[in-house]
């Protein structure tokens, strides 16, 4: 028989945000979204440094660079999405589901490079502002990983 | 899990949160919301050896870890932390952060002891509306097998049909039906209408 133990811990945070002073949840929301600006250009430097990073791992021939490219990718998601990079966002979510299949060895290295000039091209200027052409880009490597996915 | 009320306050000016994360640049962005949100200290840590360190030293009142980091030692170090017994940040809230996770990874992720989940990107009103949810959160702590965190059981909806239960609490016998009619709407305000008391 399986035994369950059940107790109740003792949560200092709920007793901390209910003490007086503090600030309005708008407020700290205003000073967050103020802090991210800050810090914005830095990041956006280091997302496109990253996707430079994917490349040169791409060309190199060490062991595990696939799971390294995964794991830089992972990054560039979570990182670019905070900062309104949506579509490079995407892209880079669509290499990580490519490199997790069951298979990696088998994901083919063109497949990747598809992936990182497409990253590349969200972030030149003259696409920047057409929606039509990054839901083209998206759509195209949407498409791809899908049809690799169940190949693989 | 409903919006917060942009009037409500909120004090973490005493808080002491630990940031893993294998991302020197995501550890900035979570820096600065928790900043953003008053948080007294903020300890960032890019390795699970710093993270270690931070919980053997300090009373944390929440960590927010990314379990990818160092290739899934997030989830380990989770594991180990619930499973510190006497350590004073055993059952501390944690909130996992993840970007894109492997299907391998999603059982894994249930079964570490985590409080709540964020997916990547971050963004300010989504960190704290969980931050809050962590700190109200009402659920019991539960030791079976090997896990060791939150009641993985959002919501009690009675024992299964056809079964009594097996909990204390469980009704065995059916409530039946009302036996007095339902109140009127004007009853029922009259309940919770002010009125003036003569002393």
């Amino acid at each position: 028989m399986t035994i369950v133990r059940k107790f109740t811990p003792d949560v200092r945070l709920e007793k901390m945000l209910a003490e007086p002073g503090g600030v309005s949840v708008a407020r700290a929301l205003e000073r967050a979204t103020g802090n991210l600006e800050t810090i914005r250009e830095t990041c956006v430097a280091a997302i496109d440094a990253k996707v430079e990073q994917m490349a040169m791992l791409a060309q190199s021939q060490g062991q595990g660079r696939l799971d390294a490219i995964y794991r830089v990718s992972n990054q560039v998601f979570g990182e670019a999405g905070t900062f309104g990079l949506a579509e490079l966002s995407v892209a880079a979510h669509s290499l990580c589901s490519l490199l997790s299949t069951a298979d990696q060895a088998k994901v083919p290295l063109a497949a990747i490079s598809v992936h990182l000039d497409a990253m590349r091209l969200l972030r030149r200027p003259e696409i920047v502002g057409d929606a039509a052409a990054r839901g083209a880009v998206l759509a195209g490597l949407r498409g791809m990983t899908k049809r690799l996915v169940a190949q693989i | 899990m409903s919006a917060i009320d942009a009037s409500a306050k909120i004090n973490l000016s005493k808080a002491n949160v630990l940031l893993i994360d294998g991302s020197q640049h995501s550890l900035d962005v979570m820096a600065q919301i928790m900043k953003g949100f008053g948080v007294a200290e903020i300890h960032r840590c890019a390795s699970i050896e710093e993270a270690d360190k931070n919980v053997r030293g300090k009373a944390l009142d929440l960590i927010i870890v990314d379990p990818d980091i160092g290739d899934g030692a997030g989830y380990e170090f989770l594991h180990a932390l619930r499973h510190s017994g006497g350590s004073a940040n055993a059952f501390v809230p944690v909130i996992l952060v993840s970007g894109h996770v492997r299907a391998a990874d999603v059982a894994r992720a249930r079964d570490t002891g985590a409080n709540f989940f964020v997916a990547k990107p971050l963004t300010p009103s989504v960190l704290l509306q969980r931050i809050m949810f962590v700190a109200r959160d009402k659920r019991d702590f539960v030791e079976i097998g090997e896990y060791i965190g939150p009641n993985r059981r959002f919501k009690f909806e009675g024992p299964p049909v056809g079964s009594d239960g097996r909990r204390d609490n469980d009704m065995k016998a059916p409530l039946g039906g009302a036996d007095e009619p339902n109140l009127s709407q004007n009853e029922i305000d009259n309940f919770i209408k002010p009125q003036r008391v003569m002393i």
